[in-house]
């Protein structure tokens, strides 16, 4: 609403309002006086011979259109001043001006309905939604067809500002007639110009949001390639860790061992003690090396985990996907401790991660819940959503997956896709035992 | 306080300004019930008439006591001559009365104006009201495009005016009620002639027995009733103009003056029942028609038509924008519907009554000879009756007057210079319908 609401539109509005009140204080002030000029000549049988109707109160009529008029005033000052947040407002007020000009121009019978242009101006201006938009344009084009008094003066007794124009002098009449049609014409060119105006600037406007679209496609391709780069430079990185990793622990470790073992093979027969002695601190440096290779392959394991502990880790993701999307992921389980074997640990947290991701991806889920229970000797974890599920299992997303890394576990995994979706698995949990 | 919020409410102080007197002034006139009434003083008929408030106040004396708190206010001094343009100056600053008399040639521009109510809605919710009770020809006068927008206040036949010394000394029987054209040429072929020797006539048949007069009574219409053309080149139309051209062809180019009727020497002139009613009583009486003796009897029947004539009707409507419409019309139905009111008519005024029931009544009878002679016959409210009833009603439509206007001074060129009937007729039906349909 805003790029339209610059102050050329408000200006060319403001005169708008101003020539129509001019025009409809002056019909209805000339209408008044020439009345009371007809009443002081007393020429009013003969000019009522000439007319179809008059107006009931001329007088009346006069202070009614300016209350009417002083209305309209009051609504643009209220669209311009006080800058309704809400289209409500800005709407209510619209269909207020409405109501008011129909009330105008059937005080003056329908001689002058050049204010039905002034609403028209107003909902091009104001009125953003299309179909609304469309229903008030319609109904003031619609208006300002029936509204015209060559058309009405056929089935209706109306006034007719002509007939008193009619009252004065050939010289005068002229100069009158002038006028009246001077307010008109210019009432419908600064509609015109208005319209051009801002027809143009809205044009302008979606001008401005192609380029901007145009811009923002581009932006994306740009990223798109830096991500694609950024992947490849990770991997490379990671590549090249790993390779320097294994040269600086493995290989000096092999290569310690390797020189060792050569000494070993030399001094076996001379010294078998001191082999001996050497065989146990080669077999100490390749534990140590084996340290460190797990150690090495501990640093590549998955994000939080590798850092924190499973609750933490889960806590983690949970707190991290409500916050970029709105949806409520409840979690629990009766185990105080959370602390299995690191690949137990990963598929949990992948099976989750997983769950999570397609049920707020394809299930649109509001909400998530997601409960770990141990049950004679199996951990069981659920977890379900309040989402669309699906009826038909569709494999790639991340099922297959998640059914392998169970497996390899010796454990099951089912899914239930009827009311929401829903994860089962069962995994054998090597509780207490030792595992190297 | 930001600018734009002193500028909002000093713009709601404007407008309450603008729209708080004229809702209080509406608001303390209601308090008060003053019901307007617009009437004119002297007569509809152009005859004196000292009494003319004698009515209204009886009835305004009867309105108000039959409905307390109701006050009718008129404005009393405004002459028949000047009611319309003071009808008209009311009417324009929306100040008109809530009932209203109407002039006939005021009724149909103000009807299609739209100042007038239309009064179908109150007859029929008004279950005492049967509008039967009019002279049919009363009532349609009150209609324009058949919708009832007056009712008939007073009304006033044309009867044909009997120099019966003149007949008398002729030898000649008045004429009977149902008598026809042929009888009054008959008569006026015997009566025109030259009493002093001197060459030139000095007796006459009649005088301004009009070309229109003669229309009415042979059935026949001048204009189609909503006035988009006329039928001049009627058969009937046609009969009558030769029939006027007949009788003065009769007074061998002489014109019959006024002078000449008053003097005695006219045997037949057409005169209203108001001008009837003003010369047979004091003081008029005495004033003109005093050297013979006159009776009044139906006009004659044309060829085709019968002894009708023109009835005028004084109408009364109420205001289109009245806000008192109940009492306005209670106090219209007074003034047209009441019996003892419309009595007064005959009381008060020149003209009768628009109800059957008191035309026709023994009491109107008794009401009328008072003021006359005991020597006079009055005429019969069964008579009366018949010639309003049957009376003629002008048409309604705007350029009435004019084209009546246009037509009658043509016809009396036509008559004055002897022309041809039929074909100048022609050319005059089409001059005054291009004149009608502009």
């Amino acid at each position: 609403m805003n790029e339209i609401r610059d102050r050329y539109v408000i200006l060319l509005q403001g005169i708008m309002l101003a020539l129509n009140v001019v025009a409809v204080v002056a019909i209805c002030a000339f209408i008044y006086s020439t009345t009371e000029q007809i009443r002081y000549n007393y020429d009013a049988r003969t000019f009522l011979d000439g007319v179809v109707s008059i107006p009931k109160n001329p007088r009346g009529n006069l202070l009614i259109c300016v209350a009417l008029l002083g209305i309209l005033l009051f609504t643009f000052l209220v669209r311009q001043f006080a800058r309704p947040r809400k289209n409500v407002w800005t709407v209510a007020t619209l269909i207020l001006d409405m109501f008011v000009c129909v009330a105008v121009i059937i005080q003056l019978d329908f001689n002058y309905n050049g204010l039905l242009l002034l609403v028209f101006a107003s909902i091009l201006a104001y009125v953003r939604d299309g179909k609304l938009k469309m229903f008030f344009v319609a109904l003031a084009i619609v208006g300002y067809l029936v509204a015209d008094y060559e058309l009405l003066a056929i089935y209706l007794p109306l006034y007719n500002v002509s007939d008193y124009i009619g009252y004065y002098t050939s010289n005068v009449q002229q100069y009158l007639f002038s006028i009246y049609n001077i307010l008109i014409s210019l009432n419908i060119i600064l509609f015109v110009i208005y319209c051009v105006y801002v027809i143009n600037s809205q044009r302008n406007t979606l001008d401005k949001i192609n380029q901007l679209y145009h811009d923002l496609q581009i932006a994306n391709e740009q990223l798109k390639e830096y991500a694609d780069m950024s992947v490849r430079m990770a991997q490379t990185r990671e590549r090249n860790r790993l390779a320097r990793e294994i040269h600086d622990t493995l290989g000096h470790t092999l290569t310690g061992i390797a020189t060792g073992l050569d000494a070993c093979i030399a001094t076996i027969d001379l010294a078998p003690e001191q082999t001996k002695k050497q065989l146990e601190l080669l077999a100490r440096v390749s534990r140590e090396g084996l340290e460190d290779v797990r150690r090495s392959v501990g640093e590549l394991r998955p994000d939080a985990l590798e850092r924190l502990h499973l609750d933490e880790a889960i806590s983690k993701m949970i707190m991290d996907m409500s916050q970029v999307s709105d949806v409520e992921i409840s979690f629990e389980t009766d185990e105080t401790h959370l602390k299995y074997d690191e690949d137990e640990e990963n598929a949990i947290y992948r099976v989750i991660q997983e769950s999570i991701t397609n049920a707020v991806r394809h299930g649109k889920a509001k909400k998530i819940w997601i409960t770990m229970k141990r049950m004679k000797g199996e951990l069981r974890l659920v977890i379900r959503d309040d989402g669309c599920g699906c009826e038909k299992l569709t494999s790639g997303f991340g099922l297959k997956h998640m059914k392998e890394r169970i497996e390899l576990l010796n454990g099951t995994i089912a899914f239930d896709g009827g009311d929401g979706f829903t994860v089962t698995a069962r995994i054998p949990i090597r509780w207490g035992e030792k595992y190297d | 306080m930001k600018t734009w919020q002193k500028v909002l409410i000093l713009a709601g102080i404007a407008c309450a300004a603008a729209v708080l007197p004229p809702a209080l002034a509406r608001y303390r006139s209601d308090r008060e019930t003053v019901l307007e009434f617009g009437m004119f003083t002297g007569s509809n008929w152009n005859v004196a008439n000292a009494n003319s408030f004698v009515i209204i106040d009886k009835a305004i004396e009867r309105f108000e006591e039959e409905h307390p708190g109701v006050r009718i206010h008129y404005y009393s001094g405004v002459r028949k001559d000047d009611y319309s343009e003071w009808f008209s100056r009311k009417l324009l600053a929306g100040e008109q009365p809530d009932v209203f008399m109407v002039l006939g040639t005021d009724f149909n521009q103000f009807s299609s104006m739209g100042v007038m109510k239309d009064l179908g809605p109150l007859m029929e919710q008004d279950e005492s009201f049967d509008e039967t009770k009019y002279f049919s020809s009363t009532f349609r006068a009150g209609q324009y495009r058949d919708v009832q927008y007056a009712l008939p206040y007073e009304t006033v036949p044309t009867l044909m005016f009997v120099n019966k010394t003149l007949l008398v000394k002729e030898g000649i029987e008045i004429p009977h009620l149902d008598w026809t054209w042929g009888d009054m040429y008959r008569i006026c072929e015997k009566v025109t002639k030259d009493l002093d020797g001197d060459g030139i006539l000095d007796q006459f048949g009649s005088y301004n027995f009009d070309w229109t007069d003669a229309v009415y009574a042979n059935g026949g219409e001048i204009f189609e009733p909503d006035g988009r053309e006329c039928y001049l080149t009627d058969d009937r139309v046609v009969e009558s103009v030769q029939f006027v051209q007949r009788l003065n062809e009769l007074y061998d180019g002489k014109k019959v003056t006024q002078e000449d009727f008053n003097s005695g020497v006219v045997a037949f002139m057409p005169l209203t029942f108001a001008e009837y009613r003003t010369y047979k009583t004091y003081p008029y009486k005495i004033k003109k028609y005093a050297s013979f003796q006159w009776d009044c009897i139906t006009m004659p029947a044309g060829y085709q038509g019968g002894n009708y004539s023109q009835v005028d009707t004084l109408l009364m409507g109420i205001s289109a924008d009245t806000n008192k419409q109940e009492l306005a019309w209670e106090f219209l139905k007074l003034l047209t519907y009441d019996e003892r009111i419309q009595m007064e008519i005959f009381r008060s005024s020149q003209g009768s009554s628009v109800l059957k029931a008191v035309t026709q009544s023994r009491e109107m009878e008794s009401i009328v000879q008072e003021d006359m002679e005991g020597s006079d016959t009055v005429i019969g409210g069964d008579l009366l009756g018949r010639i309003i009833e049957e009376g003629h009603v002008e048409p309604q439509f705007k350029k009435h007057e004019q084209a009546l206007a246009l037509a009658d001074s043509e016809i009396g060129q036509i008559l004055e210079n002897d022309e041809t009937i039929d074909s100048s007729l022609k050319i005059l039906q089409r001059t005054v319908n291009s004149y009608l349909q502009q």
